[in-house]
């Protein structure tokens, strides 16, 4: 009875292992989400996609800067413009990250972010707690590769988000625009016909002509 | 000697108790968020239908005595109210999504915040899978330890292949989408062409016609 009870406790402190957020947030200049990681050597991964971009009219878009800080205020990753990128490294200690979206346009972007602390128990954890056996290791291991496929499936569907956000407006660009040059076409014929009736009307001089 | 083994197996199990309880509260899952003295800060989830949100937020300070309150407003794609609360430290909501589409949870901070400076939120957002309630499942089928851990990784690659699947209808919308727009482009230029021959045609013809009528020609 007792040794159940310590499985579903030791169960429950699994549980603590592997944090996720998946978010959006609109970045107007600089944006900063904390990220706090347990353990020293969690690989901490990721993946960030800017979704919204208003500026449809000139196809390369310098993008957003991201910048990772660790507590002790050294930068451990930067990414500098790009529209969407995935991050992974090795956190050199424990404690609160920053993670820094810098936007140096003054048009607001939606950034869709994906943030994975992943812890795997080495061999001192298996020294320190009895309780600990060589399969956790690799249920952890097996865990952390199944995150990682979530975390690609979650930077797909930010990716086609941003795409199908790009098919809107290019759907609505054509109707819109063939409808106001129909139009137009119209319009600027029929003031053509009667401009030069006006040429040739009897009010103004006829014989100029 | 029965006693004291017993006494021992007592011992690990408030150990083990206390750290797990240590764990969660000191540490909690999610990210935090800092809010700026005056304004909203919002952030947002694209979520499809019948999707479990189970969310956390706690405001943290420094010193325990004088928690600064915010207040927080989570609304639907069109604009239903999903949970709304003034002036709180900490709180938390559950839904089931009804609508596709985005999901905004505002911040800002509320009228009970001394030395105007900025408020550290801890927001824990949970959708799907990671929303899953595993103690309760533990207990109805009373399976535990290792047992369990596999059972979290079956649901998980049963979330990996539902993603799948909704990523390729997804993207099945995408294309129709696509292959419709081209079809458009290419039927509107061609009938814009034709319209602008007809439209001079009609215009030669009827200024013919007009210098005919004034004996010009």
């Amino acid at each position: 009875m007792e040794r159940r009870q310590i499985y579903v406790v030791a169960a429950l402190l699994f549980t603590l292992i592997g944090r996720i957020s998946s978010l959006s947030v609109t970045v107007n200049d600089v944006e900063c989400v904390y990220e706090y990681v347990l353990y020293e050597g969690d690989t901490v991964s990721g993946n960030f996609v800017v979704v919204d971009h208003d500026i449809f009219w000139s196809s390369d878009h310098p993008g957003i800067d991201l910048t990772v800080t660790s507590p002790l205020d050294n930068v451990v990753h930067t990414v500098k413009g790009t529209s969407g990128d995935k991050f992974e490294f090795k956190a050199p200690r424990s404690g609160m990250y920053k993670f820094c979206f810098h936007n140096p346009y003054s048009t607001p972007e939606t950034v869709s972010f994906y943030i994975h602390v992943g812890h795997i128990p080495n061999e001192h954890d298996l020294a320190k707690d009895e309780h600990l056996n060589p399969i956790n290791v690799k249920i952890a291991e097996l865990r952390e590769a199944l995150e990682s496929v979530t975390a690609e499936q979650k930077y797909l569907k930010a990716r086609d988000a941003r795409h199908r956000r790009t098919n809107e407006s290019t759907r609505k660009r054509v109707i819109g625009y063939t409808v106001g040059e129909y139009i137009l076409l119209a319009i600027v014929s029929i003031l053509q016909v009667v401009y030069i009736r006006r040429l040739f009307s009897k009010s103004v001089a006829y014989n100029r002509v | 000697m029965g006693m004291r083994a017993n006494v021992r197996r007592e011992l690990v199990l408030q150990l083990l108790l206390t750290l797990w309880i240590w764990g969660t509260v000191r540490v909690s899952e999610g990210i935090w968020l800092n809010l700026p003295a005056s304004g909203t800060k919002c952030v947002s989830e694209e979520l499809h239908t019948n999707v479990v949100v189970l969310a956390d937020y706690v405001v943290v300070s420094e010193d325990n005595s004088r928690l600064p309150t915010i207040s927080i407003k989570v609304t639907s794609p069109y604009g239903n109210n999903l949970h709304q609360k003034e002036n709180v430290t900490h709180g938390q909501f559950a839904f089931t999504t009804q609508e596709a589409g985005n999901y905004l949870a505002c911040f800002w901070v509320g009228g009970d915040n001394q030395g105007g400076g900025d408020v550290s939120v801890n927001l824990d957002w949970k959708t799907g899978i990671a929303a899953k309630d595993w103690e309760s499942v533990a207990r109805k089928e009373k399976i535990e330890g290792v047992e369990l851990e596999l059972r979290k990784l079956e649901g998980a690659v049963e979330a990996i292949h539902e993603n799948l699947l909704y990523l390729k209808s997804r993207e099945a919308e995408l294309r129709t989408v696509s292959e419709t727009t081209n079809t458009r482009v290419a039927w509107f230029s061609i009938m814009s062409l034709g319209l602008c021959i007809v439209v001079s045609v009609l215009q030669l013809w009827y200024l013919k016609s007009f210098f005919r009528k004034k004996k010009l020609i």
